[in-house]
């Protein structure tokens, strides 16, 4: 096979050999123009066993990382990924916001993309963790398809840092085979009723965002105060309540499927699934408001395989994959080009799209709660009294 | 007595015996059984991130239990016979490192290194050229170092206490008939701590392996199989878990069995205690 | 002199790798117990006590760890002495070994999956609904310091067993025929040389499980769904959500000198019983 290499100068092989190396050329481009892909061709074609596997065009390694929420993605979009491009997705789920922060801020965290919440950009940005995304390698981010008031977040000082992946709400989930007749409409009755006939039936987050946040409605606060009066009632509130709670955690969905829980705070999407497989379980929206929330991709500083990470947000953002997505998170995507491919029951489901009324009662987050210690103190000494 | 005994066996092993049979479990939901298959072993043993997990777990308890025996049989031997503050300072530290609870060693190795990679790493990237430093950060490096402090301290401590009880006599009969030290230790001494040393091998090995307190912490991008079985937990328990969970106990159980075969044949009978 | 240069050689890497990894860390977590929490969570230099100031605000965890720990040990030690006791003088000892191994083997299985399949032993669709069947009514035991208890003597059972087990092994028997011959009855017997005799072991075994369980979070975490906080709990709180690295440099430092009392008052109480070795008994 040597006489395949004689074709092109030692120099110029090196030369190729480095472009690849630093990733200026693909492998497709190597192997053409040094003849190795002939070479390697013919070898394979004489010894099947030789052949190496499909050579993937772009090389981006063999796994991407990703650090995201429970119940959010398809595994059968991961499984389609990897078989596209020979990276498999290692997934690390995460109940709070907080925690993906501290992850990032003890460095090392070995994740390639993230999925962070509208208000915890600039807290990323200022703290150096993130970086901008070079949106020549997102070719599926159509910028002028997303709504803005969903994708604005994830611009900090005019540069794009993250694109949109769905926005929801935070209300909560009940099933209504305990409720005797009458479901719960607002915070101060999720409030109330855990402290009478659901109790020990009730789930609220281990985030402090949306369980702070419930309690602060419940007075008709707001859901992102941090003002020390305000704070120190819901803390009231959640201190008297904590006894009959079934669970602090973010994972509800396994206890609610199994009958342990009744009654929990909610995101949008598992409010959808849960009710798609079990009807009884309703999804509300506590009239006093709550959280409206935009998600979004990320890509951290020093991500080991950036290749990759640009390659899974790239896959995830086609619109084909992004509605195969919605279709399982149950999520609304603020893509206008999903709507012609999503059924116009998914279009039209209240959960997912609720009335104008419900909408403008809820808050988007404020950054100001991932940094406030007072939030982050209470919502600890709540979960340790 | 039989009948408690039982009933206590019968305690220990229930919890397993629901791993087991729901690791045999055809449906996706760890809690329902919804019929029988063995496509979850499968799975488990497909997965290239569970055959990862369980390569990173085996060479971090590796070289964690060689260091930890290296070094740890030269501290003894150094140790035996020492009296004075080196000797006090010495029992200081290896009574803090097994007192402190692996939380704090896990936490407190965090931030240690965290913050030193964070002095050394910008001053690293100064010395070299153009995106070429070499950035520290936790992994298998911070695993094995951290793993192999407590398990220097678990062999320490057998080692000093078989030492103690060593008859000297060989060693001085060695000495009066001109072998020179270290050929004393060679065939003497070594031969009559190994199985000590062997002990504490495994020890350190079992300990580093099943860790995952310490691992939780340190391990920064790498994962062991314990960090693995944790994340799937919050991921969603699937039966792969099950499934992996009973392959570990039967192959633990088989080298146990193997052991205690092979350690029967032996010359002479351990104290029944080398796990 | 040459002697203890070799000495010194052959007690460097150790040394070196104890201070390195061990006094440094400690040390990293003294100073950050001092300082202050930064704004977006971690460190900044300072010097106060404030830190130390704000420690009752943990004080329910502390309780908890502080009661169920030296609860489950002792609940941990009733079932296993009999265990041991059965192992060690009453089982046939052709079987001795094999049934040491199945003691020790649970062991091996990790303990988060032993603890998850408490999850559902204890959950809904496990003995609650057994109990129901049987007509004693609804009884919620996930999630309760019952079930976490539950899992903490669960789960270091097998290390109790075992001290316990090699301590009574290691009794001369002929101790206990003189005992008989001398017309004690067998209960006096027990309780006046085996049980004496075992105490080491018996120290061994739960000075082991007790420090193990003052450092525990694991099980309260996937047992307590996140109600019931331990030491453990609080520290992984700190570090990992609140981000409060001062803080908790501050509770880990109180959780160490807990433990330094403690253990130290323990031992002394051991030695003035009986006179052992700590390295010996610590085996």
């Amino acid at each position: 096979m040597t006489d395949k290499i004689d074709h092109i100068s030692r120099q110029k092989f090196m030369e190729e050999m480095r472009r690849y190396q630093k990733g200026s050329v693909t492998r497709r481009h190597f192997l053409g123009v040094t003849g190795l892909g002939a070479a390697t061709a013919v070898l394979g074609a004489a010894m099947p066993g030789l052949m190496a596997r499909p050579a993937f065009a772009q090389g981006i390694g063999d796994r991407a990382v990703l650090a995201t929420w429970p119940n959010y993605h398809d595994v059968a979009n991961f499984d389609a990924f990897a078989a596209e491009t020979g990276a498999a997705v290692q997934v690390n789920v995460f109940g709070s916001n907080e925690e993906m922060l501290a992850k990032l801020q003890a460095g090392g965290s070995g994740w390639d993309v993230f999925v962070p919440t509208n208000y915890t950009i600039t807290t990323y940005v200022e703290q150096d963790l993130i970086e901008p995304l070079d949106l020549a390698l997102l070719p599926n981010y159509d910028a002028a398809s997303f709504d803005q008031r969903f994708a604005g977040p994830g611009t900090v000082d005019g540069k794009i840092y993250a694109v949109p992946k769905n926005w929801g709400t935070t209300g909560f989930a009940v099933n209504t085979n305990h409720t005797g007749g009458t479901t719960p409409a607002t915070w101060k009755e999720f409030f109330d009723r855990t402290q009478t006939d659901f109790s020990g039936r009730t789930m609220v987050h281990d985030y402090q965002l949306t369980t702070i946040g419930a309690a602060l409605k419940a007075f008709g606060y707001s859901f992102n105060s941090v003002d020390p009066a305000e704070l120190a009632k819901a803390e009231e509130l959640l201190l008297a309540t904590k006894p009959h709670l079934f669970a602090i955690s973010s994972d509800y969905q396994p206890s609610m499927r199994s009958g342990d829980a009744w009654m929990t705070i909610c995101w949008t999407g598992d409010g959808k699934q849960l009710n798609r497989d079990m009807p009884e379980i309703v999804y509300v929206l506590g009239r006093e408001g709550g959280e409206l929330w935009s998600d979004f991709y990320a890509i951290p500083k020093g991500a080991p395989h950036r290749d990759a990470a640009y390659a899974l947000i790239n896959f995830l953002l086609k619109p084909e994959v992004n509605a195969k997505e919605a279709l399982f998170h149950g999520y609304p995507v603020p893509d206008a080009r999903l709507n012609a491919l999503l059924p116009p029951e998914v279009l039209n489901d209240p959960i997912l799209y609720p009335a104008a009324d419900l909408l403008n009662a809820l808050e988007f987050g404020a950054a100001a709660t991932l940094t406030d210690p007072n939030r982050a103190e209470l919502m600890a000494r709540f979960k340790s009294a | 007595m039989r009948l408690y005994a039982a009933a206590v066996f019968a305690f220990l092993y229930l919890p397993i015996a629901v791993i087991a049979i729901f690791s045999f479990n055809a449906g996706t939901h760890a809690s329902q059984f919804t019929g029988f298959s063995v496509q979850w072993y499968g799975k488990a043993l497909s997965n290239p991130f569970v055959m990862e997990a369980l390569w990173t777990s085996f060479i971090v308890a590796l070289c964690s239990a060689v260091i930890a025996s290296v070094f740890g049989t030269m501290a003894a031997l150094a140790l035996q016979g020492m009296t004075g503050r080196v000797r006090m300072v010495a029992d200081a530290l290896i009574y803090v490192a097994v007192m402190v609870p692996g939380i704090v060693i896990g936490i407190a190795t965090l931030i240690a290194l965290v913050t030193l990679f964070g002095w050394i790493n910008p001053f690293l990237a100064l010395l070299a050229p153009e995106g070429q430093a070499p950035q520290l950060s936790m992994g298998y490096g911070s695993l094995i170092a951290a793993h192999a402090l407590f398990s220097m301290s678990l062999v320490i401590i057998i080692l000093r206490a078989r030492l103690a009880g060593m008859d000297r006599s060989l060693m001085e009969a060695s000495a009066d008939l001109y072998a020179p030290p270290f050929a004393t230790f060679r065939q003497v001494t070594l031969p009559l701590i190994f199985p000590g040393i062997l002990a504490g091998f495994l020890l350190s090995f079992t300990f580093s392996f099943d860790d995952f307190i310490i691992a939780f912490f340190v391990a920064g991008s790498e994962t062991t199989l314990p960090i693995y079985v944790f994340s799937s937990i919050r991921r969603g328990v699937t039966p792969e878990i099950n499934a992996i969970g009973t392959m570990v106990l039967i192959v633990s159980l088989l080298l146990l069995v193997t052991a205690q075969v092979i350690l029967r044949r032996g010359p002479k009978k351990e104290g029944g205690d080398a796990a | 002199m040459q002697r203890r240069l070799s000495t010194w050689l052959l007690l460097a890497p150790a040394g070196v790798w104890f201070a390195v990894m061990l006094v440094l860390p400690l040390c990293f977590v003294l100073v950050f117990s001092f300082g202050e929490r930064a704004p977006a969570g971690g460190y900044v230099p300072a010097f106060t006590f404030a830190q130390y100031a704000n420690l009752p605000a943990r004080g329910t965890a502390f309780l908890n760890t502080l009661m169920l720990a030296p609860l489950g040990t002792l609940l941990s030690l009733l079932i296993a002495y009999p265990l041991a006791y059965f192992l060690a003088m009453r089982s046939d000892p052709k079987w001795r070994t094999l049934l040491l191994i199945l003691v020790i083997v649970p062991f091996w299985t990790s303990i988060l999956i032993r603890s998850y399949a408490w999850i559902f032993i204890l959950g809904g669709q496990g003995l609650p609904a057994v109990i129901e069947w049987l007509g004693f009514g609804q009884v919620r035991l996930i999630n309760t310091p019952f079930a976490v208890l539950t899992g903490i003597v669960y789960g270091y059972l097998p290390l109790m067993v075992l001290p316990i087990f090699v301590s009574l092994e290691r009794l001369d028997k002929r101790l206990l025929e003189a005992s008989a011959d001398l017309g004690a009855p067998p209960l006096r017997s027990f309780l006046q040389v085996t049980l004496p005799l075992s105490l080491p072991g018996v120290a061994t075994g739960c000075m082991l499980v007790f420090i193990l369980l003052m450092g525990e979070f694991l099980i309260p975490a996937m047992l307590g769904g996140g109600k019931v906080f331990f030491i453990g709990n609080a520290l992984v709180d700190l570090f990992l959500q609140s981000r409060n690295w001062a803080f908790g440099a501050a509770v880990a430092v109180t959780l160490v000198v807990i433990m330094l009392v403690t253990v130290s008052l323990y031992m002394w109480l051991m030695r003035r019983m009986g006179g052992q070795r700590d390295d010996v008994a610590m085996m």
